[in-house]
């Protein structure tokens, strides 16, 4: 793991690839959701609006609680890690499905461990997980929401108002860190984002 | 302080309650059940229920609102914990802090807005995706190993 210092780059022709693309792990994600009637899911930010509406019309339930905001509010805060985590407080097995984006990248392993052990604890069994890490040439010069459009295409949005430290990973790493939950897929893209489906047994 | 505006000038017709707005300002705190038919704005503290079936509710950037809400239309703006039912749409601004459970027909959210809730928005008969074209971006795991 190692923390970045990369700079933002400026090829354009890379900022207009890293702008949008089609997630196949999005599609799969929905469709495991389908086959899963009357489904639950907890969407962990950042808040997006059409992101919102999206799930909330497919799915009994969306839950959504935005983990990048309280984190970036903590760290401007100076407050502990753990006032955080007190937030998904929600019972044993309430979800159907978690969408994690890309959480990881913004928290270091120890807490990493401790998402991991919750969500194991909210998610129920079969229930799947959406994870998103960038790769090397796709550090961000901002934390991004995943912006869902048609088609499954996703467009990376900067929130310029949260400020979070990127851990990048190799996909061993994730893999061992989300090691609870069995992987379904992985996919990477050109522009250096990994996708991940993993399922709980 | 409460203001009452009527943003509907005509005095040859009967006085319409569409378009009165009542204001409940910043120095203001109420504790309890608000009913009405007409429009509301809180910008100071409100404890309890609201109804306004048919009318629209903004809870202003300085509201502070700890309530059960039904009406038809629904912003908010500043800091409000408890469940929204909602006829027509809900609107999440970026300065909202919001906290609780949503039903609504539609639903809008701000990039920055806080939110922990739970929604249920009215379902659209299930619409099957379109089957995507080959996605020429992509390599599997098991293919980059190939």
């Amino acid at each position: 793991m190692a923390i970045s210092t990369h700079q933002p780059w400026e090829d354009p022709a890379f900022e207009s690839e890293l702008a949008s693309y089609t997630s196949n792990v999005l599609r799969l994600f929905v469709e495991g959701l389908e086959r899963r009637q009357e489904g639950e899911v907890l969407d962990v930010g950042p808040v997006c609006g059409s992101n919102i509406t999206f799930f909330a019309q497919r799915v009994k339930k969306l839950y959504v609680c935005d983990m990048f905001l309280l984190l970036d509010r903590n760290r401007r805060n100076g407050l502990a890690f753990n006032r955080v985590w007190q937030h998904l407080d929600y019972p044993p097995q309430s979800f159907d499905g978690i969408l994690l984006w890309d959480l990881v990248d913004r928290l270091d392993d120890t807490e990493v461990g401790r998402l991991v052990e919750l969500y194991e604890n909210m998610l129920r069994p079969g229930g799947i997980v959406m994870g998103i890490v960038l790769g090397k040439q796709a550090i961000p010069q901002a934390v991004n929401s995943f912006v869902i459009g048609d088609g499954f295409r996703l467009y990376l949005r900067p929130q310029h108002h949260l400020n979070l430290p990127f851990y990048l990973r190799q996909n061993r790493e994730v893999l061992a860190l989300l090691a609870p939950f069995r992987p379904v897929k992985s996919f990477i893209y050109r522009n250096g984002i990994r996708e991940f489906l993993f399922q709980r047994d | 302080m409460l203001r009452k505006t009527k943003s509907v000038e005509n005095n040859n017709m009967p006085a319409p309650s569409m378009g009165e707005k009542t204001i409940i300002g910043e120095q203001i705190s109420i504790e309890g059940c608000i009913q009405g038919k007409g429009d509301l704005v809180i910008d100071g503290s409100i404890k309890g229920s609201i109804e306004l079936e048919e009318h629209h509710l903004t809870v202003g950037p300085k509201g502070q609102v700890e309530a059960d809400i039904h009406a038809d239309n629904v912003t908010i703006s500043g800091r409000m914990t408890g469940n929204i039912k909602a006829g027509c749409k809900v609107e999440i601004t970026k300065e909202a802090d919001f906290n609780g459970e949503i039903k609504a027909k539609r639903i809008s959210v701000e990039d920055g807005a806080y939110l922990k809730a739970a929604i249920e928005l009215e379902r659209e008969p299930q619409k099957k995706a379109a089957p995507e074209r080959e996605p020429l971006t992509l390599v599997s795991e098991t293919d980059k190993s190939k």
